[in-house]
């Protein structure tokens, strides 16, 4: 009984595995439409159905003994079952692959832990061979293989570490051996035969390789789980493990999982839905490696990093260290930089070759008594080689992300100990390997000497040969423009061997201290120098005359030295602060002239060069010193402005304005003075508001109501506003209805023309009689000319759905020549008086069509046409709404109905029908718009420019208020409308600036957290005095923005500013676009914009009104691991970024910004 | 083979808000309608990598939002540049084609096409903008609500040298593949005229490798 239930608890929890597995790749599918064949929930869930397999497999009784059983299972079943025969078929073809011929092969076998292979394979060995598979330019994809024809084709040729027995490059095409697999061979010896290394161990965060790679150099790997794999890709593994189910006793055990005859359905049930899912390789492969989608990029890199490597301000602090650093002090500046490029360059990159990587390498750090092991590595970039040393514990960590973290600079500074241990040497700088080797095969020593002699700590290496073929890696890494002098000797069948010298050959042996040179006899010792060729033959050429052939080991330095300073003098004017502390060594030298000094043949020329040095290492001193002065001048100008010169305490404030604390506040039913006023906005700004006393603080924080203002006086506020909003809405509502009803005709016009289109059939264009053509021209110019003379009397009992369609009976047209405007009582004397017929054309088309007898629009209208002579003193276009008794009585009906029009605003309408333009009243604003109050039309004379301005403004608006947050739950029918009449409200009394899109974006947040659709108009308006001008058409604030956040990207983050100076101006910053128009509403979910909302306001008193440019500072800094790591460009970062809205994490992002703040406002405080 | 060019095409979607322009770009890339979307503001770019006659080229469809306000016909010069100005012509520099988007169940939204072909050629300055490739889309086929009839709007892609004309729905997926293979082809006949740096010197070449020639890509391509 007990092995019962520890059996089923095993199955149940196989299941519930395969479970799990299927829908991670379900809603991988559902978000990307396909699954790459590559990712990492197939091998899961490929594990999960093989476990299930597997378990009371009958092994014995079917003679399977292989390991891997349910492969032959799968043969097994071939023999009688179709769709297992076909994938056994494949299966075998995919074994059987000559490996001579290259094959498309699954390269990313658990893609969730495997190194990041990078496309771009540029195995040029500085400029010698180059390969270029893939150009490192964005959104570029050259795939060298085509297609090939069998069921994996894969466009990429790719390059791997094959890590059990040597560096190796395996490249994959398809089955023609063409000439870019020639190439692919040629090059893999090549490099196999240059690099050929005894354990060259796995980087760390790679898995164990799953299929044997005893092959050499061509071998390939199988993915896991093959048949499995295969089977989900051709859609069969459901049929198949269905078949196994019904045939189980064929094939296992009793009381195995699949002859359950629970679990057994239940499994191939599950399978058949990532059986129907599209498994793709070629569209996402590529995708993959030029546009993976923004959530991966962040995942990969909270893989691959566990060191958050944005101190924002680092570049003019460090600045102003590296002044007066010493070169080890390079050291600590670049471990930030080469956390990142250790993941970067561990996985071969684009920009960076691994050339030799050896774990578990000794290294005794300064300060720290044991050795510590770690990670040593050799990279070749373009134009340097760098080497590496990465203790054990960095190469460990998993961080769990950087979003987890509050505080990213104390979670670094735990680890920065271990960063400060960190080697990274560029080899250029370093001039001697010494190297030191105990005993016959003890392992080995080597001592890397930079040119101003200060040494790196000593890297021991484990025995086994790996220091000869560290040094075999370097010097082939130097090749073709430096070399190690003395150079290894090749010897026939062992490689490179250490060469047999006279112990004190050319190598400066001298140099070695003491205790290190006085080892025994038998231990080999050498000194490398590290000669590059072309500052060496540089050197030749000019140094010659002044310089003593005898201490020819100090020209490269020199030299380089002397290069270096002349490149600083030229640089120096740019102001580049990373140019500056990068190469600057000013202790450093003084040693190397005086090791020169003290040489013995000093002439008098070398004295003359020193001095030349001396001269210009200081003025180059200087020139940085000047140089930071100017920066530092450019960023309080640039700057001080952004911020508050006061730095407010944070103390207590985490908590933010609590529901206690604002009553407390509230005492006598008032908030009386400024300190209240200023304490409210602190705790809003270090810890937002409350949710539940958000309506009340909201109108607070934005202005609506005065702090210190009584009840009676909110209330005045209150009671104003209302009326005004009411008036507002009253006047724009009558000219909706006018909108309305040109819709209308415009649609039927539209229609009937349409349908005369569809039925004429021939070429000739419709018949385009004055009068529908003046109907459906909208927009046209035309009607600047035209005088529209409306004279309604329209029903409007039919609702909307029903197309709003000219009845031929009913509709009158009258046309009338009016020949003088300006007396406009005739002109509706006249209107009623002559009604004229329309003209037949018009009456034809649509009675031909046949359209809709329904009593949409029953109307009189005059159009007329003004001629030439119309010289009057009004406008010349104008629509004249005139009332007759008919519908003012509907008006009444209505009024009657809704119950809510007051008296006042029918004696205002009756004013406003003589006044023009006033406004018109009787109209309902709690009425839904589109179901128009008859009223609302009874009177007024409008502009047809304001008519037509503001029908376009209502058109955009209903379409976007349509759209806005539809899937937020507080956004029924019924409060989109109140957001359409804010909006529509807002838009009437800025005609002017008219609906822009994004206003609905801003309305929404405070409608849905005021609740009242007047409170959030007086609280939308104050907002928008200051968002106004990020629109469009409306001030330059988007432009001044941009210019900001350029500035305070320069200042505070140097590398990201360069990466944006590449690609071109600051038109860069587009991706913040959204961000700053609508306060990072769309990028965040409703509860932080909230939150983010509250501390802009706040910010405005507490540290900065500008307090949206460090939000967006603070997203950028956020990925800007990622987006440096991508080299985005323009597009890149606004896709990226686009992809991301509503998954960042708000809160972090909010207390980097004003951290962010805070930096800014110590670094101009400082002076 | 056919010559191994990086190609990447840019796309741009013009045309009224809510003609569906989101919309049809998402079918297209993702496959997918929803009709959540909100309206787009900034700007808003997808890419794919399609194969067209034996290449694969990335697609990257743009667009703008949110457009310029067509209040009238007479702004369109001075305030659409404006209001791109933010922008930058960086949005529209090196486009290879741009796709012209209407809603069929709207005859405000067909009859702005001219002036976001105009607003087109203005900011992104082809070389030679009479023939450079627009594709017309009438969208929303899927409503019964038509407004704008498919002779109208072939009358008026002929009036422009004849653009080609697709009526799609991407709610349904209706024409949307087809249209934007014709995005690509007639993009990457632009992209053609650029020759591209190759950087495989023994580059097989073929005769007749032209854009429109499909029976020369075929099978020969040696890699």
């Amino acid at each position: 009984m007990d092995s019962n239930n520890t059996s089923k608890k095993f199955k149940e929890q196989l299941i519930k595995n395969v479970k799990k597995e299927v829908k991670q790749i379900m809603e991988e599918a559902v978000t990307r439409k396909f699954v790459h064949e590559e990712s990492g929930s197939i091998t899961s869930l490929c594990a999960a159905v093989e476990a299930c397999l597997s378990q009371g497999l009958r092994r014995r009784a079917l003679g399977l003994f292989k390991t891997s059983s349910t492969t032959a299972l799968l043969h097994k079943m071939a023999k009688n079952f179709e769709p297992a025969s076909i994938i056994s078929q494949k299966v075998q073809e995919m074994e059987n692959i000559d490996p001579n011929k290259f094959k498309p092969i699954i390269l990313r076998r658990d893609s969730m832990a495997s190194p990041r292979i990078c496309p771009s394979c540029i195995l040029n060995r500085r400029g010698s061979l180059t390969w270029l598979l893939f150009s490192n330019e964005k959104s570029v994809v050259v795939s060298p293989f085509r297609r090939s024809s069998s069921l994996t084709p894969t466009r990429i040729c790719t390059c791997t570490l094959n890590r059990r027995r040597s560096l190796t490059w395996l490249l994959f095409g398809n089955d023609n051996s063409d000439s870019c697999a020639t190439r692919a061979a040629s090059v893999n010896s090549t490099l196999t035969s240059s690099i050929t290394l005894p354990n060259v161990h796995p980087p760390p965060l790679t898995k164990k390789n799953s299929a044997g790679s005893g092959l050499g150099p061509t071998s390939i790997t199988l993915p896991k789980y093959l048949w499995i794999r295969l089977a989900l890709f051709e859609k069969l593994l459901a049929v198949i493990i269905d078949h196994l189910v019904q045939n189980c006793s064929k094939y296992y055990e009793k009381d195995s999982l699949v002859a359950d005859p629970d679990y057994g359905s239940i499994l191939s049930s599950l399978l058949v839905g990532p059986c129907a899912l599209d498994y793709s390789r070629t569209k996402s492969h590529d995708q993959f490696w030029t546009d993976p989608p923004a959530d991966e990029l962040v995942q990969r890199h909270r893989i691959s990093s566990g060191y958050h490597t944005s101190p924002p301000c680092r570049t003019p602090i460090n600045y102003r260290r590296n002044l007066h650093a010493t070169s080890n002090d390079d050291n600590q500046r670049q471990t930030p930089i080469s956390a990142k490029d250790y993941v970067e360059s561990l996985h071969q990159n684009n920009r960076v070759t691994l050339l030799y990587g050896k774990n578990n390498v000794l290294v005794l750090p300064k300060d720290v008594t044991e050795p510590m092991a770690g990670y040593l590595s050799l990279h070749q970039t373009a134009n340097s080689l760098i080497i590496k040393w990465t203790p054990n514990q960095l190469m460990n960590c998993h961080s769990p992300g950087t979003n987890q973290n509050d505080h990213p600079e104390i979670d670094a500074s735990d680890k920065s100990q271990y960063w400060d241990y960190a080697m990274n040497v560029n080899v250029d700088e370093i001039v001697y390997v010494h190297c030191h080797q105990q005993g016959n095969d003890n392992g080995g020593t080597i001592v890397l000497v930079a040119q101003d002699g200060v040494q790196q700590p000593p890297i021991h290496f484990p025995q086994g040969g790996h220091l000869l073929a560290f040094l075999t890696c370097l010097e082939n890494g130097l090749l073709p423009h430096g070399q190690l002098d003395p150079p290894l000797w090749p010897q026939r069948g062992k490689g490179k061997v250490f060469p047999k010298l006279r112990r004190k050959g050319r190598s400066q042996v001298q140099d070695i201290s003491n205790d290190l040179s006085s080892n025994t006899e038998e231990s080999r010792d050498y000194v490398f120098q590290i000669i590059s060729k072309a500052r060496h033959e540089e050197f030749l050429s000019r140094g010659e005359e002044i310089l003593d052939s005898k201490i020819w080991s100090m020209p490269s330095a020199a030299n380089n030295m002397l290069n270096k300073v002349r490149g600083h003098l030229e640089s120096s004017s740019t102001n580049s602060s990373t140019s500056t502390s990068s190469s600057l060594d000013p202790v450093a030298s003084p040693l190397l002239i005086n090791n020169q000094t003290t040489s013995k043949d000093t002439g008098d020329s070398l004295q003359i060069l020193c001095e030349t040095m001396k001269k210009q290492i200081i003025s180059r001193a200087f020139y940085g010193w000047l140089a930071y002065c100017r920066h530092l001048t450019t960023v309080r100008t640039h700057l001080s402005g952004l911020v508050n010169t006061v730095i407010i305490d944070s103390s207590d404030a985490e908590t933010g304005l609590t529901k206690e604390k604002w009553h407390s506040f509230k005492n006598d039913s008032n908030l009386v003075n400024d300190d209240t006023k200023l304490e409210i906005f602190r705790l809003t700004y270090f810890g937002g508001v409350q949710h539940d006393i958000r309506k009340e603080v909201w109108p607070f924080l934005l202005g609506h109501y005065k702090f210190g203002s009584t009840v009676e006086e909110q209330n005045a506020v209150d009671l104003h506003c209302k009326q005004e909003y009411e008036t507002t809405m009253s006047e724009w509502m009558a000219v909706e209805a006018i909108i309305r009803q040109k819709d209308r005709e415009t649609m039927a016009a539209n229609l009937a023309k349409l349908s005369s289109e569809s039925t004429s059939g021939g070429d000739a264009p419709p018949p385009t009689p004055n009068t529908s053509k003046v109907l459906s021209q909208e927009l046209s110019n035309d009607v600047r000319f035209m005088q529209l003379v409306f004279e309604d009397n329209i029903n409007f009992s039919s609702d909307e759905d029903n197309p709003p369609v000219v009845d031929d009976t009913q509709l009158e047209h009258n046309i009338e020549v009016c020949d003088n405007p300006t007396s406009q009582p005739n002109i509706n004397e006249h209107l009623e008086n002559i009604p004229k017929e329309i003209d037949c054309d018009k009456k034809s088309l649509s009675s031909d069509e046949g359209l809709g007898k329904d009593e949409v629009t029953e109307k009189d209208m005059t159009i007329k046409k003004n001629t030439s002579e119309d010289t009057s003193l009004y406008c010349p276009t104008s629509v004249i709404v005139t009332t007759n008794i008919s519908q003012e009585k509907s008006m009444e009906n209505s009024n009657d109905e809704n119950d809510k029009i007051d008296n006042k605003d029918n004696n205002n309408t009756s004013k406003l029908a003589v006044d023009d333009n006033e406004g018109a009243g009787g109209s309902n604003h709690e009425q839904r718009s589109a179901c128009i109050s008859p009223a609302s039309s009874q009177g007024g004379i409008y502009p047809v420019e304001l008519v037509e301005n503001f029908g376009l403004n209502v058109h955009r608006i209903d379409k976007d208020v349509q759209r806005c947050d539809r899937n937020y739950p507080y956004f029924t029918l019924e409060n989109l409308d109140k957001l359409r009449n804010i909006i529509c409200t807002y838009v009437w009394d800025h005609l002017e600036m008219g609906y822009m899109q994004g206003m609905c974006d801003l309305v929404a947040p405070l409608l849905v957290i005021l609740d009242d659709e007047t409170l959030s108009y007086s609280c939308f308006c104050l907002l928008m005095e200051r968002m106004s001008a990020n629109f469009p058409h409306s001030g330059g604030a988007m432009d001044t923005h941009f210019a900001n956040m350029r500035s305070l990207v320069q200042i505070l983050d140097s590398e990201m500013f360069e990466l944006m100076h590449e690609n071109g101006d600051f038109t860069h910053f587009y991706f913040c676009y959204r961000w700053f128009l609508l306060d990072f509403k769309r990028e965040l979910l409703y509860d932080d914009v909230f939150t983010v909302w509250e501390t802009i306001w706040a910010a405005k008193e507490m540290s900065s009104s500008h307090f949206v440019l460090f939000f967006a500072l603070a997203l950028v800094e956020t990925y800007r691991d990622i987006i440096l790591a991508n080299h985005m460009d323009f597009t890149d970062i606004i896709k990226f970024f686009n992809e991301m809205a509503e998954h960042h994490d708000a809160k972090t992002v909010l207390s980097l910004a004003r951290n962010l703040v805070l930096q800014l406002q110590t670094l101009i405080e400082n002076k | 083979m056919a010559t191994r060019k990086k190609v990447l095409l840019k796309v741009i979607i013009l045309g009224d808000s809510s003609v569906g322009k989101t919309s049809l770009m998402n079918q297209y890339v993702n496959k997918k309608f929803t009709n959540q979307y909100k309206a787009t503001i900034g700007a808003d770019f997808l890419t794919k990598e399609v194969m067209v006659d034996d290449r694969i080229v990335t697609m990257q469809v743009s667009k703008p939002a949110p457009g310029p306000n067509p209040l009238c016909a007479s702004i369109w010069d001075t305030a659409g540049q404006e209001r791109f100005q933010s922008l930058g012509v960086a949005f529209y520099r090196g486009a290879d084609c741009c796709v012209l988007v209407f809603d069929v169940t709207s005859p405000g939204s067909f009859k702005s096409l001219d002036g976001w072909r105009d607003e087109f050629l203005i900011q992104a300055s082809p070389s030679d903008p009479d023939h450079f490739p627009f594709v017309v889309l009438g969208n929303k086929v899927d409503l019964d609500n038509r407004a704008v009839s498919t002779k109208r709007a072939q009358q008026w892609c002929q009036s422009k040298n004849g653009l080609p004309y697709f009526e799609t729905s991407a709610k349904e997926a209706v024409n949307v593949e087809q249209a934007f293979k014709t995005i690509a082809r007639n993009a990457l006949a632009q992209e053609s005229d650029v020759e591209l740096y190759n950087e495989f010197p023994d580059q097989i070449k073929l005769d007749g490798g032209s854009s429109d020639n499909r029976s020369s890509g075929g099978d020969n391509c040696a890699c």
